[in-house]
């Protein structure tokens, strides 16, 4: 009996010694090393630069011939030298020697000049048409010539990840092979990802060697991140505020912006090519256009509905280098908005509150995407800061496909831009458009802003077109912002809102562009561990 | 002494349905009262918890919570009142009429009720209220049309029973039309059952309409449903903001209660047969 006790009095002990030190084992198997990201959906087609993957951020398994710093100043990567010659006509680009892909293969000018040819010829979210052949000169230098003189094609040599010209087919958005920091190692679609660091990657490696990404809903991804499963958590500003144990708010700057787009014709019964009604009676006038500009706080929907993680936006290319600070203007000045109202002859006749002109009252829709509760938020608010000043504003939640391919052409809609490149306020605000719907959406037209849009185009550098884009906002007397002809009411500018495990830095963040895409990995292999 | 014993069964539903009527009539009232409240949006009076001023808290816009869930049962019961009302009665017309035209009329409609119930409600509904382009019509539409077939059997049943009474075998002896027969004869006996399966199906029709615009599938997200309410507060509920979801989410649970025991206790009154079978 005794021996029994005793025995059991040893071996007790000695297992539970056995199995803290098990635990031990697996608390420093489990250090982390692996970083896991959760930044909402993953992109469906797959990772194919030519077909539009990271137009909006980093293409992390290509690289690019140049990119951005932290500050937006544009820095070599793949290329050594590029000049713009030749009636600016012709790009000449020496790119390094000596680089070679993920499976091993060499990267040279040849496959540079096939990633052009090749995003030209898809003619998907990437624009390239302004390009008429991309050549390879020799091993390290490619020649592209554009059709017409185009500034903002600087623009392409920054996002455009470089394929290997063997690799590339229909399958290689699944199975992309490229020259960036990281390598793709496994995609389970719409679970996650796994990606690996490139030992062959020419820059500084990556510290991280491991990375999976999660795609899944925003509520399981922050349950997640609070059972300390996720290390980078990507959340909208309205879950911003909260705590979650072991993660720290990282909050980076955007021009990821959010207005009103308004239909500046009237409507005429005229109807596009696909059948869509064009113009409003109502905002067809630049008095409203202007009197909601006036009317709206854009600092109590910086407050109230982007829980302070924001700026206001008075312009689609806020603090960007090509931004005018000239347009901004005092907001929230009710009597403003009715003087301007008054004047033009909106007045309320009826007594009803909303104010009319020729028998037409000033009311109109605005139309939000029903899946995204920050638009929707927008849209209500902006409707209650209206009603003051005599505008009946009635918003109405939509789905895409309706907005896309009904609404989009006579009706207010939420929309959302902001791109690191002048492009997208010339397709904005040219009269070329709308081409597609989204650009210049509401059919507008002033032959000074044409004007100064296409000479900033075909300006001799990039620093010679600033001016240009400058005017064509506002010149003094004419542009499309609200001093001029009131095209928009931007509304506000978010801040990308993200916790980040304590143990992570994650480096300086540039300001991030419209929220497709993982802008914040931009500098991820910068990124590394702090602690154990 | 128990409830049941201290009222009679007629002295209870008279209760019920005077609570369920005084309850119709505060939910409308103060809908009324509050107008479009509660859709408007207060930036300075945000994420607050239940207190005096707000009963029901606010949410993230600082829209009054008490006014939204008012609004929201008011949308729901008026959708539920209207689609169980438009429901039963397509089952009342396809009984009678199942019962009565013949025998092809009667297998096909047959046919029809087996389909319905043998296809799970959600989808239809969901398919149904998308192809109507969504909105109080959509779902008012797709819950009316999924819900008549169990009703339309107990009508059918209790048509083909009295058609073989000895009145109803005289009057087509002296040539009356089946049409004539069936309204005069047939359905003045299948009143209380049509009652009752409509009290019966209003709970329902109040539940699926608040589950199909939990879903997204009904009406703008800012308009308050108690389905929308539900939906939206899901968001918020691991930040904390409770109320958002216990507010809306007890109304709806007590009002489908409520008027799931009054459809029980008009059909223990109406027709205590089935009842204790």
């Amino acid at each position: 009996m005794l021996l029994r006790y005793l025995l059991i009095g040893v071996t007790l002990p000695l297992l539970l010694l056995v199995a803290s030190g098990c635990e031990q084992q697996k608390v420093a198997a489990n250090t982390p090393r692996t970083l896991t990201l959760a930044l909402g959906e993953e992109n469906t087609e797959g990772f194919d630069p030519t077909l539009g993957w990271g137009s909006y951020g980093n293409p992390l398994f290509q690289s690019t011939l140049l990119k951005r710093d932290a500050d937006l100043k544009i820095v070599p990567d793949l290329a050594t030298a590029w000049q713009l010659g030749d009636g600016q006509l012709t790009w000449t680009i020496k790119i390094r020697s000596g680089v070679v892909f993920s499976d091993g293969s060499p990267l040279t000018a040849r496959d540079v000049a096939y990633t052009f040819n090749a995003a030209a010829k898809a003619g998907g979210v990437v624009d390239l048409s302004g390009l008429e052949q991309a050549k390879a000169v020799d091993d390290v230098t490619v020649i592209l010539r554009l059709k017409h003189p185009d500034i903002t094609f600087i623009q392409h040599l920054i996002t455009l990840g470089i394929v290997p010209e063997k690799l590339h087919g229909t399958d290689y958005g699944r199975k992309p092979v490229g020259s960036g920091p990281y390598r793709l190692v496994r995609w389970d679609e719409g679970q996650q990802m796994i990606v690996e660091a490139n030992d062959r990657y020419y820059g500084a490696k990556p510290s991280i060697k491991r990375l999976v990404f999660l795609f899944s809903s925003e509520d399981a991804a922050l349950t997640a991140a609070k059972a300390g499963k996720v290390d980078v958590l990507g959340v909208p500003s309205s879950l911003a505020g909260q705590d979650i144990p072991g993660m720290t708010l990282h909050t980076v700057k955007s021009v990821d912006n959010r207005g009103l787009m308004f239909p500046v014709v009237p409507d005429t019964g005229l109807k596009t090519p696909r059948g869509l009604a064009i113009g409003n009676n109502v905002t067809a006038d630049p008095a409203i256009r202007k009197a909601v500009n006036y009317a709206i706080n854009r600092q109590a929907l910086v407050e109230g509905v982007l829980s302070g993680h924001g700026r206001p936006a008075f312009g689609a290319v806020d603090d960007l280098p090509w931004d005018n600070p000239e347009i901004r203007f005092r907001d929230n000045d009710q009597a403003k908005a009715k003087a301007i109202l008054k004047e033009a002859g909106w007045l309320d006749t009826d007594g009803d509150g909303v104010v009319e002109k020729n028998g037409v009252k000033a009311e109109f829709e605005i139309i939000y995407n029903t899946k995204d509760s920050l638009r929707q938020g927008l849209a209500l608010a902006v409707a209650d800061m209206l009603k003051p000043v005599g505008i009946k504003a009635v918003p109405r939640g939509e789905n895409w496909d309706k907005i896309k391919n009904e609404l989009t052409h006579a009706s207010v809609i939420v929309y959302g831009f902001g791109g690191h490149s002048p492009l997208e306020m010339y397709k904005l605000y040219h009269s070329n458009g709308p081409e597609p719907m989204y650009f210049n959406a509401g059919f507008y037209k002033n032959s000074t802003v044409d004007a100064y849009l296409d000479q900033a185009l075909r300006a001799p550098s990039f620093e010679a077109a600033l001016p240009l884009w400058k005017k064509a906002q506002w010149d003094g007397k004419a542009g499309f912002s609200t001093p001029g002809d009131a095209t928009w009411a931007w509304l506000v500018n978010l801040d990308h809102t993200y916790f980040v495990n304590r143990c992570l830095d994650v480096g300086k963040s540039q300001m991030e562009p419209h929220g497709h895409g993982w802008p914040i990995t931009t500098n991820i292999e910068q990124w590394q561990w702090t602690c154990q | 002494m128990t409830c049941s014993r201290l009222f009679d069964r007629r002295t209870r539903t008279l209760l019920v349905i005077i609570g369920c009527l005084l309850f119709f009539f505060v939910v409308f009232l103060g809908a009324w009262l509050y107008g479009r409240q509660g859709e408007v949006t207060n930036l300075t009076l945000r994420k607050i918890s239940p207190g005096w001023g707000q009963p029901f808290g606010t949410d993230w816009l600082g829209r009054d919570m008490f006014a939204r869930t008012l609004q929201g049962l008011r949308l729901s019961l008026g959708i539920g009142l209207l689609a169980a009302t438009c429901s039963a009665i397509i089952a009342l017309i396809l009984g009678l009429a199942a019962a009565t035209l013949g025998k092809t009329v009667d297998v096909v409609i047959t046919w029809l009720a087996d389909a319905g119930m043998a296809t799970p409600h959600l989808v239809l509904l969901i398919l149904i209220s998308f192809a109507c382009g969504g909105g109080a019509k959509g779902i008012i539409i797709a819950v009316a049309a999924s819900h008549w077939p169990a009703l339309t059997r107990v009508i059918r049943a209790e048509v083909m029973q009295l058609r073989t009474s000895d009145y109803v075998r005289l009057s087509r002896r002296l040539g009356k039309k089946p049409v004539w027969i069936a309204r005069h004869h047939l359905l003045p006996h299948v009143v209380p059952q049509f009652l009752v399966g409509l009290l019966l199906l209003f709970p329902h029709a109040i539940l699926h309409a608040a589950g199909l615009t939990f879903l997204g599938f009904g009406m703008s997200p800012h308009i308050p449903e108690i389905g929308t309410l539900l939906s939206e507060s899901m968001r918020y509920l691991s930040s904390g903001m409770w109320w958002l979801a216990v507010a809306p989410g007890l109304t709806l649970v007590v009002s489908v209660m409520a008027f799931d025991l009054l459809g029980n206790n008009v059909r223990a009154l109406l027709d205590p047969k089935t009842m204790r079978e």
